[in-house]
């Protein structure tokens, strides 16, 4: 929805904050309810791009609406510093750094432990601004007088000094704080920040560098905290200790999940509602404290049963009124999931007989451009985890140009070495050479870049994106390194991106649908999509860690004229069980057998070799 | 009425398509092996019969009663036992608690001296935490666990593998004297000669697909079926 | 200069402070390490102990029955918020099983509010540990003494209970591999429900056996709440020896500062886990596994 027409929201959106006061109070709202939502609103964007779109629950960023907060209101009071917005500037920017120093330590953990960490970050920035640095805070009693701002035109003067010309300064900068957060999240950093959120693991692995972008959301999501803490004083005429207070960050978190996280206008949309109920439960019918018990009991309901939030409701309706198919429920619950592949099969069978077999995407042009020779050399490679040998001394050299298979029988220990070669994980001892150089443990993003990428036998997909969305993220990691701050690029102005997109998806037979959520994909499209998000980081060595598992006969067929159409003119070494698939792709097979290396050679000659008809059968060969 | 049925299994990992309409049957006191390459299916259709995986579709009928849909536990209390393929012993645990927690919601339970018995270096070791033990010792700790539930068929998922040859030697024997006594058992495994020693009957799965059905005696007649289907 | 006597008095504070500490984390620790959810509404769980007991202390006059009626009723809160909703939340995202959790626990202490209000609520000690004990050199309150014992009482019988009863071995397997406790004929989910309904009450017993030292409010449990986290994270998240020694450690750590500047205690705490996170990713004595 964000990224549907150009403008269209911003457009909306000034629309709506040009309207709101000519029919907000009908509706029962005061001028002061309307800036408060406008501050929350705000605050709340920088904490959906965290979470919403980065997947990083944080309860800590009261820390830094106050820290932002009390900077500006500082310089503005105590020290007297002329210009309002400057300061206000200036507290988010000292916000930003503070924000750096914390993300370095709350990163460096995810999930449960990265929540908790910002729960004590919450509790310790509020005991900090209460005692210790009072002089500075004024303590439990805030910093008062924060001047509102001042607007020198030439011949006039504009003072924001009452409510509504309040309004429209803090709706000014509502608006810019939304523009920026669209642009953000319509960049190439908003892209990979949801691939992170929906699968680190493989965002790793196409080689971007995650920690990088965390820290960026986070910085982000303590600079708008920051900013909007300082307008905060502005529009109280005071800065209140109480924006340091861990119920703040509870009450951010609850806003954006009762709007909608991921949609950077939950956290406005549940501050309205937030505040509008907490307004008329309290004067209107006169409920005293117990608003909170309703708001608390609204959002336990909202968390259980509307999951994306108001706004995800109303799309959800939208969509079903609208007819327009929601994306199938997923494969677990599809009633006849035979069928459906069936059909699936069938199509992509006609209209692969249809398309003219695809030019094979040329390999990037890495540093090393050789042709001929060692792409890969991997020598004593040893792996023991603990007391168990995984693999043992093994020797292995691929050449450019080769597609080599990797067999062997269970605890052979391929996909340990499959890992290994990646640099998923480092070996106890032994060396990589990749294009002569040495990426012994070098981390997997490291030599992605290089030009070594795997595609995974249990399918690791951006699942709430879709399917030209996943190839992007891959696409995006080659082509403009492992980290870089765009955060307000276009994704279109990026040269060469849309070609190899469309080049994959053509590879990998997915031009059909290309905007289909993953979850609307059948099995097979879905490992082709896995392995079009290897091929779009443009790799010189193309690992295929079983490729066919879980296939059906007819995706079979499919899935070896495939690889054999994408390895034409690249490199590659594919594991799998299914050896007649195997050995009509490869030209040489390398045999494992209890972590060691047995035997290599042509796919004939290891057929008749009695060695690895012994390791498979185990002695009925004899027989 | 065969003591296990299974008809037409379909199941998913994910949504990988591992079993295609697989059907096997195992009678009381049989031996019946389950073999296949390594991605076959094999360990699939083992944990579809335990719950462990959910089944999408087919019939499982123990001793009469259909299963197929229902939790682990309540497969588990229905009688069938699986030995995991990692084992998955308890190894904050010692031995003697791993076979009494095994035994506390048996419906007949086995006495621990029974199953000592048959495994007398666990009765050595029955103090010894799980993660201590040597990977024999956990596999043995892992079947011994199975049968304290006297279970009226016994899943076990590749026992042999990881082991060394003296200790295969020693685990078969003790599994012979399972058969004999009348243990009804159905083997996955990839070490061939092991598994033919101890089945009656053999299954063959390819690609999610059972593929052939012999008897061990048909099999050591023609070793060129398991060639085709398992070998290179 | 060092007054020994109170640094004495403060270690011994930071002994009790840390004892409780220990009993409330190893509840929230043996919750996650069996079910993987983070229960943020532990420290509601904390106060509605102190409250339960607090009420029927007005009844009955008596502290034991307070205690009691404490953690019984926090037991069946644990017991009803896993039946009716934490167990449809373990197959949903961490995020969501902290949306929900936290949820919970602000409705818990709002509903005290709306009942009781505000303004903390006093429970004397009981009449036979009133007063003063002189220790040597020193003289301590009756009361703490006695709650050092209490809580070391009742961390010792939550020991005897993991590791010498059967439900216990239960337990402790269903955190190791929940799975194959299925497996082998238990439900599963009926072990989850006791665990959530024990955690909650080690934290109930607590909030009522401290609500003579500390008067109860509805809002006592959100410190308690972040304290707990320091501790597991320093101890290791899923580990009972952990929540232990993290509970010593921090009772310490905040005993200690207040003695020089009450306000820096949080700081030192902070600090003290970021070295922990830095030095030992796992905690003290927790191991690699569940994120």
């Amino acid at each position: 929805m964000l990224r549907q027409r150009p403008l269209l929201v911003e457009v909306l959106t000034a629309a709506g904050l040009i309207a709101a006061p000519f029919i907000l109070p009908y509706l029962g709202f005061t001028p002061t309810t309307i800036n408060r939502i406008l501050v929350w609103g705000l605050f709340g964007i920088g904490f959906d791009i965290l979470f919403g779109f980065t997947g990083l629950l944080s309860f800590g960023q009261s820390a830094f609406f106050g820290t932002g907060g009390m900077v500006a209101a500082y310089l503005l009071t105590v020290m007297n510093f002329p210009h309002v917005i400057t300061a206000v500037f200036i507290g988010a920017i000292a916000t930003a750094i503070v924000g750096y120093l914390v993300g370095l330590i709350a990163l460096r953990r995810t999930g449960i432990y990265f929540a908790m960490i910002t729960v004590a970050i919450a509790e310790v920035f509020h005991f900090v601004e209460f005692n210790p640095l009072s002089d500075y805070t004024g303590g439990e009693n805030g910093l008062p007088g924060v001047p509102t701002p001042v607007l020198h035109l030439g011949l006039t003067t504009v003072r924001f000094n009452t409510d509504w010309s309040l309004y429209w300064f803090l709706a000014f900068w509502y608006f810019i704080g939304i523009v920026i957060a669209l642009r953000i999240v319509r960049s190439p950093v908003g892209a990979i920040l949801r691939a992170i959120r929906d699968n680190p693991l493989r965002a790793a692995a196409v080689g971007h560098n995650i920690h990088g972008y965390k820290l960026t959301a986070f910085l982000v999501a303590a600079s708008y905290a920051g900013f909007a803490g300082g307008l905060l004083g502005i529009m109280q005429g005071f800065m209140p200790p109480d924006a340091f207070m861990f119920d703040t960050s509870g009450q951010l978190v609850m806003q954006t999940a009762i709007g909608g996280a991921g949609t950077l206008f939950g956290p406005l949309v549940g501050a309205t509602v937030w505040l509008y109920l907490s307004d008329f439960l309290q004067t209107t019918l006169n409920l005293g404290a117990t608003w909170k018990l309703v708001l608390g009991v609204v959002f336990v309901l909202l968390v259980c049963f509307l999951r994306h939030g108001l706004i995800g409701g109303i799309k959800d309706l939208y969509e079903l009124l609208t007819h327009r198919a929601a994306p199938p429920a997923e494969p677990q619950q599809a009633a006849a999931p035979g069928v459906t592949a069936l059909k699936e099969q069938r199509a992509a069978r006609a209209e692969i007989a249809k398309m003219p077999t695809a030019a094979a995407m040329p390999a990037a042009h890495r540093d090393t451009d050789r042709t001929s020779g060692a792409i890969l050399k991997a020598v004593g490679l040893t792996k023991h985890y603990g007391g168990l040998v995984a693999n043992s001394d093994i020797d292995f050299t691929v050449n450019h140009g080769e597609l080599r298979g990797v067999i062997g029988p269970n605890g052979a220990g391929k996909t340990t070495f499959f890992k290994l070669l990646t640099c998923e994980v480092p070996p106890t001892s032994g060396k990589i050479l990749f294009e002569g150089r040495d990426i012994t443990g070098m981390s997997v993003t490291d030599v992605s870049q290089l030009g070594l990428t795997k595609s995974y036998q249990v399918n690791q997909l951006f699942n709430r994106l879709t399917v030209r969305e996943n190839l992007t993220i891959a696409a995006l990691a080659e082509l403009r390194g492992k980290f870089r701050l765009d955060l307000l690029r276009r994704m279109p102005t990026i040269p060469g991106l849309a070609e190899q997109v469309e080049q994959t998806l053509k590879l990998v037979h997915l031009t059909a649908r290309p905007d289909m959520p993953v979850a609307a994909l059948a099995y097979g499209e879905k490992r082709r999509l896995e392995i079009g998000l290897a091929l779009a980081t443009s790799p010189s060595l193309l690992l295929l860690d079983e490729p066919l598992a879980g296939m059906s006969p007819s995706e079979r067929i499919e899935t070896v004229q495939l690889i054999r159409s994408i390895g034409r003119g690249r490199t590659m070494i594919i594991i799998d069980h299914d050896m007649d698939a195997l050995f009509e792709l490869v030209e040489r097979v390398t045999v494992l057998q209890e972590g060691r290396v047995l035997v290599e050679g042509t796919p004939g000659e290891i057929k008749g070799n009695k060695a690895v008809q012994e390791a498979y059968l185990g002695g009925v060969a004899a027989a | 009425m065969s003591l296990l049925e299974v008809s037409r299994l379909n199941a998913y990992y994910g949504d990988s398509h591992i079993l295609f309409d697989v059907s096997l049957n195992v009678e009381r006191h049989e031996v019946v092996a389950l073999l296949g390459r390594n991605g076959a299916g094999k360990s699939t259709t083992l944990k579809s019969l335990m719950g462990v995986v959910t089944p999408q579709s087919g019939s499982i009928r123990l001793d009469g009663s259909e299963i197929a849909g229902q939790k682990s536990h309540a497969i588990a209390q229905a009688g069938m036992q699986l030995v995991h393929e990692d084992r998955r012993i308890f190894g904050s645990l010692n031995v003697e608690e791993n076979l009494i927690l095994a035994g506390l919601s048996a419906p007949n339970r086995r006495p621990l001296e029974h199953v000592y018995a048959m495994f007398p270096r666990l009765k050595e070791r029955r103090g010894t935490r799980g993660t201590d033990l040597s990977g024999g010792e956990q596999q043995m700790l892992a079947i011994a666990r199975a049968l304290v539930r006297a279970p009226k068929i016994l899943l076990l998922d590749e026992p042999f593998e990881g082991l060394a040859p003296i200790i295969v030697r020693d685990l078969l024997a003790t599994c012979r004297a399972l058969a004999a006594a009348g243990q009804t058992i159905l083997i996955v495994e990839q070490n061939i000669s092991a598994a033919m020693t101890l089945a009656d009957r053999v299954y063959l799965i390819n690609n999610g697909h059972i593929v052939e059905q012999l008897t061990a005696q048909a099999v050591r007649s023609q070793p060129e079926i398991l060639h085709r289907h398992l070998g290179v | 200069m060092i007054n020994w006597a109170n640094f004495i008095s403060q270690c011994f504070n930071g002994l009790v402070l840390g004892a409780l500490l220990a009993l409330i984390s190893s509840g929230l620790t043996i919750i996650y390490g069996t079910l993987g959810v983070l229960n943020l509404a532990h420290g509601a769980m904390f106060m509605l102990g102190g409250y339960a007991g607090w009420l029927a202390f007005g009844y009955s006059g008596s502290f034991i029955v307070a205690v009691i009626a404490g953690s019984l009723f926090v037991l069946g809160v644990g017991l009803l918020t896993e039946r009716l909703i934490i167990r449809h939340f373990y197959a949903r995202t961490p995020e969501d099983q902290l949306l929900v959790t936290f949820g919970l626990g602000i409705v818990f202490v709002e509903t005290v509010r709306l009942f009781f209000g505000s303004l903390s609520k006093a429970v004397p000690p009981p009449q036979a540990l009133v007063g003063i004990t002189p220790l040597g050199f020193m003289l301590y309150p009756t009361y703490r003494l006695a709650l050092l014992g209490i809580v070391a009482v009742a961390l010792f019988a939550l020991y005897l209970a993991l590791y010498r009863t059967r439900i216990g071995m239960i337990v402790r397997a269903g955190i190791e591999d929940a799975v194959m406790v299925d497996a082998l004929g238990i439900d599963v989910y009926k072990v989850f429900m006791l665990v959530f309904g024990i955690g909650a009450m080690a934290a109930g017993f607590a909030g009522i056996v401290n609500a003579p030292v500390v008067s109860i409010a509805p809002d006592v449990g959100e410190s308690i709440l972040v304290q707990t986290f320091v501790v597991i994270v320093i101890g290791g998240v899923g580990s009972f020896p952990g929540a232990i020694l993290g509970g010593l450690i921090a009772g310490e750590i905040i005993s200690i500062t207040s003695m020089f500047n009450p306000g820096y205690s949080y700081v030192m705490l902070f600090v003290a886990m970021t070295l922990v996170l830095v030095l030992r990713p796992y905690g003290l004595l927790g191991s690699a596994g569940r994120e």
